[in-house]
């Protein structure tokens, strides 16, 4: 990793143009930001040699890897995943034989061989003993259903977010892994990036002064919705098994436009939508920022186009589409009592004070899932908990569907999260939970 | 958000409008509250009528909210129905009371496969239990999956009833259904032992653990037997540590994790001694997880010999374990010969948390020597220890270079404008050429974060009698940027070394600029095109600037496209027809359009044009061009693009043009 200080002369300065001064001297901020050593922020990973990825790793402690639902976002990671050597993907399930077929043609192109199973039902991809851990990358409305199923059938889990559809399904989620031992890692892939680790160490350690706010970039705050559309002649289910396709959603008629399963039912279809897309991300760092990573905010209120939130601590939690800082997708911001602290994809970080980016490590921008895949790999070995656990996730995801909640229903609404209960609120109560068509269960 | 989110996603619904997937519903106009009972009874109404399946399923899903037991009477019939029955448990499962419960009771006698495989998974959620004498009945049903679902639901309600069937399943169930109810089984004894009902809990774990189910299903049970047990669960946690089976090791691992106890962390630590050293190397990672500080030698003595594995593992544990008493040790790793190990150690002291291990790193400063001395300097910088600065300065003259060098990249790190004058100082006393690099690294360090309060200690350098300083002070000064330190470069044009005239352009052509804070780079970059003392001058002059032309956002769009006209005699190379393509493609005008399809033309350099030209051709904000320049940009583009992509582009956004 290059940095700038090493030799100013071969900067490229006007590549970033276009990222203006704002509040502070932004020129000022980057040059310091580029200071420092690589390896400080970089988070912490095991030794390659302590859990055998060294190039010495036996065939039989290798790690043998299925897919499940490996569309575009999970083409990307499981890329990360067959990079390293301790991985061998040996089978992908998905109700569309197109990508099934894709994910087979890369995987036998990386191995020289056909050994790639494919299988329309995951059930029968999870039944086989010999796979250890599954990538799970279908739409949302799959995720955590299929993730519980996995985990009833022994494997370990690299789910991709939004990881649940309300907050029934978080605590599930949690409580499976639990009560099973299995590893689970959500893919929330920016809590092993050195910007938002460094960011976040300002505000868990002290150096923002005393915490008051903590921001959150949710990608719009609107409720969407899967509908019922016209029904259109079902595909034979080789090509696209729709039922298993619509899984524990309510049922409705084929129809092709339902297909895109980025978006199909997410947070359940009514009170899915924006804050859950990219606040799964964004509300989930702010969570760890506030050590609030087993706790949620207790209240939720929907406000000139923000939601505001506030944990038991007193932190509050914004989550608004407005005032950022030019630093890319996904941005967060940390306030404290004496200085701020914000960054996003484009991996650099901006604060209220030069002195608070000392330190900081070599940039990354984008938001690579490298670190991310093999902190999962390195727990699946140790059985230790990866970053983005089922409980982490859990919370980050509870704290998305309140929020949804209380935009849903345009009011404040109070939380208990001791109790997971909405106070005096039957309304917002009912919305935690949805019934899994049958005959899926979670 | 406006007020009325939920009555405008609410109105949408009841008219029957049937949304795409990720619809977008947004406020757009307030609305009259609707009283609850009101609400409801048109709800109601619509499952009544003849509204389409469309609208009554999402008539189910709004009842889900606020429907009660009057909505009940329409829901149930529902139940039967294959198409709605899985929208009508939405409702029925949120909608509180006894009602609900009753019509999912009545629905498991009328319905069978998987509507009642669905019936049965609502009445678990809802923990009815008035419903476990049916399901007890369907756990033997010969239908295997709605036996599951009745093992499951019967493990959801749980309790000492459905406990004593499952129980009794678990030796009777076919294999089909074993691990279900295995399942089921290991839910209750979580719930006994949420209620203080340790030994039901205990007996149920031991049950199904030695039961013949799945081998997940026991690995889950041995783990809740262990955790019920409390301190007597030891003996059974390292019955699992020292399994030779990989999954039955892994739950002992993961267990060892959570079961608490000053007597667990001894017994892992004992059978760490006692383990091969790919299981010594994850036991000392749970030690590090249970943070219990009375390992701490035994960890200690892990990271100082051994297998190179179990060390790293241990460095890693001691990371882990974030105390200062971890210091000793890993400074003494840093003074070896293997670079994984040094590597490793040195960054666990760098993450090593607390102002304490700061104070122990400084302490030993003034005592160590060699590779130690240097690590520690190394890592106070790393850590940014500000109040090291002082002993680290006295080290940039030590007789060591690997410690000088060390010196002055912290000081590079932690120095600030005040430094930056002793670094000028000590530049002119340096004794070797890496001396002067790594000064001039750590003066570029500092002078990047301090700016223009180091141009005191940095204007001099520019008249140095060695030419060798001067270059280093233009490079600092460039990274100080601004109206003087571009002045002072721009008078070493003159300079009567040759070699540092072509720094001085070197430095003009790739001037940090901040784009428009340093627009005046401008004028010396187009004298040096037009008219620079050598060829080479004019090459790094023409480049300098067309980037320049590029990246000045206060220019206007016209400008750019005057500027790049007028050194059009000067770009004759690729290179620099490069550049003044990509500064015309940010100028969305006719004529920028007009001198990219000149470009076009070069086959050297055809695709950057082609790829301009759909950018230009397609752009929203484009000036003054007919859509039949439009046309002609776009049909260039693609016929002459070299890739596939830029042709189909071009192509696509011809399509849309038409």
């Amino acid at each position: 990793m290059k940095t700038v200080n090493s030799d100013t002369r071969n900067r490229s300065p006007r590549r970033r143009a276009d990222q203006q001064p704002l509040t502070v001297n932004r020129r000022r901020f980057l040059k310091a930001a580029a200071q420092a050593a690589a390896f400080l922020a970089v988070p912490m990973v095991v030794p390659g040699a302590v859990v055998g990825r060294d190039g010495g790793v036996a065939p039989s402690e290798r790690i043998v890897l299925g897919g499940v639902g490996i569309g575009n976002r999970g083409s990307y990671v499981l890329g990360c995943f067959l990079q390293q050597p301790d991985v061998r993907f040996a089978a992908i399930a998905d109700v569309k034989e197109a990508r099934r077929q894709a994910v087979k043609k890369r995987a036998d192109a990386q191995y020289g061989n056909q050994d790639c199973a494919m299988y329309r039902d995951l059930r029968e991809m999870l039944a086989r003993q010999d796979i250890d851990a599954v990538l799970i990358a279908t739409g949302p409305n799959w995720h955590a259903a299929a993730s519980v199923l996995a985990a009833n059938a022994g494997k370990d889990v690299y789910c991709e977010k939004p990881c649940t559809k309300n907050i029934a399904q978080s605590f599930a989620l949690a409580e499976t892994f639990r009560r099973t031992a299995r590893v689970f890692q959500a893919g929330t892939q920016r809590r092993s990036l050195p910007n938002f680790v460094f960011a976040i160490e300002l505000a868990r350690q002290g150096k923002l002064g005393k915490l008051q706010s903590v921001h959150a970039h949710p990608a719009g705050l609107g409720t969407s919705m899967s509908g019922w559309l016209p029904a259109e002649p079902e595909p034979d289910k080789e090509s696209v098994d729709w039922d298993l396709y619509l899984g524990p959603a309510a049922w409705r008629p084929f129809n092709r436009r339902l297909l895109d399963g980025f978006n199909f039912e997410k947070g359940g279809g009514l009170v899915g939508g924006g804050c859950l897309e990219w606040g799964s991300h964004c509300v989930d760092l702010c969570q760890w920022a506030a050590d609030a990573d087993a706790t949620a905010p207790v209240e939720y209120e929907p406000k000139d186009g923000r939601l505001y939130a506030r944990y038991a601590s007193g932190v509050r939690l914004v989550v608004r589409d407005d005032g950022w800082l030019p630093l890319g997708s996904c941005p967060v911001r940390f306030e404290g009592s004496t200085g701020w602290v914000e960054t996003g994809d484009n991996g650099d970080i901006m604060a209220s004070s030069e002195s608070l980016l000392v330190g900081k490590g070599a940039k990354i921008g984008g938001y690579p899932a490298d670190f991310h895949v093999r902190d999962f790999l390195d727990c699946v070995k140790s059985r230790g908990q990866p970053r983005a656990n089922a409980e982490v996730a859990c919370w980050s995801h509870v704290t998305c569907h309140a929020a949804n909640i209380a935009l849903f229903l345009n009011r404040k609404v109070n939380y208990d999260p001791a109790k997971n209960e909405f106070i005096g609120d039957d309304e917002a109560n009912r919305l935690r939970s949805e019934a899994l068509r049958e005959p899926w269960r979670i | 958000m406006t007020p009325s989110i939920r009555t405008y996603a609410w109105s949408l619904l009841l008219t029957g409008v049937f949304m795409a997937a990720g619809s977008l519903t947004q406020a757009r106009a307030a609305a009259t509250p609707e009283a609850p009972a009101d609400r409801e009874r048109k709800l109601i109404a619509v499952l009544e009528s003849d509204a389409g399946p469309a609208e009554k399923a999402i008539t189910c899903k709004k009842l889900a909210v606020y429907g009660s037991a009057a909505a009940v009477p329409v829901l149930a019939p529902l139940l039967t129905h294959t198409d709605l029955s899985s929208w009508a448990r939405i409702a029925l499962e949120a909608i509180p009371g006894a009602a609900a419960d009753e019509a999912l009771r009545d629905a498991m006698g009328k319905v069978q496969g998987r509507l009642l495989v669905g019936v049965i998974n609502s009445v678990g959620h809802r923990r009815d239990a008035k419903a476990v004498p049916a399901l007890a009945k369907h756990l033997k049903d010969a239908d295997s999956q709605v036996a599951e679902a009745a093992a499951a639901a019967l493990g959801s309600i749980g309790g000492a009833e459905p406990a004593g069937i499952l129980e009794q399943a678990l030796a009777t169930a076919p294999a089909s259904v074993k691990g279900e109810v295995a399942g089921a089984c290991v839910r209750c004894a979580e719930r006994f032992l949420a209620e203080g009902k340790k030994a039901e809990a205990i007996r149920l774990y031991d049950l199904t653990r030695q039961a013949s189910v799945p081998r997940q299903r026991v690995l889950e049970a041995t783990r809740g037997a262990i955790l019920a047990r409390g301190a007597a669960g030891l003996p059974l946690l390292v019955e699992q540590l020292k399994s030779q089976d990989k999954a039955t090791f892994g739950i002992g691992l993961r267990t060892a994790r959570e079961l608490a106890g000053p007597e667990v962390t001894q017994a892992v630590a004992a059978e760490m001694d006692r383990a091969p050293v790919d299981r010594q190397t994850l036991l000392v990672m749970v030690l590090a997880d249970r943070g219990d500080a009375t390992v701490l030698p035994t960890i200690r003595k892990a990271a100082q010999t051994g297998p190179k594995p179990m060390r790293l593992a241990a460095i890693t544990a001691l990371e882990r374990m974030g105390v200062a008493a971890g210091v000793p040790v890993l400074l003494g790793i840093t003074a070896e010969e293997d670079r994984e190990l040094t590597q490793a150690a040195k960054a666990a002291l760098v993450r090593l948390p607390g102002r304490e291990v700061n104070a122990e790193l400084m302490a030993r400063l003034p005592d160590a020597s060699g590779k130690s001395r240097r690590a520690l300097i190394e890592v106070l910088g790393q850590r940014r220890v500000a109040d090291a600065l002082p002993a680290v300065l006295a080290c940039m003259n030590d007789a060591d270079a690997g410690i000088r060098s060390a010196a002055l990249t912290t000081v590079g790190i932690l120095g600030e404008e005040k430094q930056a004058v002793d670094l000028v100082a000590l530049l002119e006393k340096a004794q070797t050429p890496r001396d002067r690099e790594d000064i001039e690294k750590a003066l570029l360090a500092i002078t990047s974060r301090a700016g223009a309060k180091c141009l005191d200690a940095l204007l001099p350098l520019v008249k140095n009698s060695n030419s060798e300083l001067r270059m280093v002070g233009l490079h600092t000064l460039a990274s100080v940027g601004g109206a003087q330190a571009l002045a002072a470069v721009q008078g070493a044009l003159q300079d009567k070394d040759e070699a540092v005239q072509d720094e001085a352009v070197r430095t003009l052509a790739t001037w940090p600029g901040n784009w428009p804070e340093d627009t005046a780079v401008a004028e010396p970059l187009l004298a040096l095109a037009k008219s620079g003392k050598k060829t080479s001058h004019q090459v790094l002059g023409l480049r300098g600037y067309l980037e320049y032309v590029q990246a000045d956002k206060k220019l206007k769009d016209e400008d750019k496209v005057n500027r790049v006209r007028d050194l059009l005699p000067q770009i004759t190379r690729p290179e620099e027809k490069r550049l003044a393509i990509a500064a015309l493609g940010t100028a969305p005008t006719a004529a920028s359009i007009e001198m990219v399809l000149a470009f076009a033309n070069d086959n050297a350099v055809a695709e950057e044009a082609c790829l301009a030209l759909c950018t230009l051709a397609a752009s929203d904000n484009l000036k003054g061009a007919t859509k039949e320049l439009r046309q002609n940009a776009l049909q260039t583009a693609a016929t002459k693009a070299k890739t596939g992509r830029t042709k189909r582009r071009a192509q696509e956004a011809l399509n849309r043009l038409q």
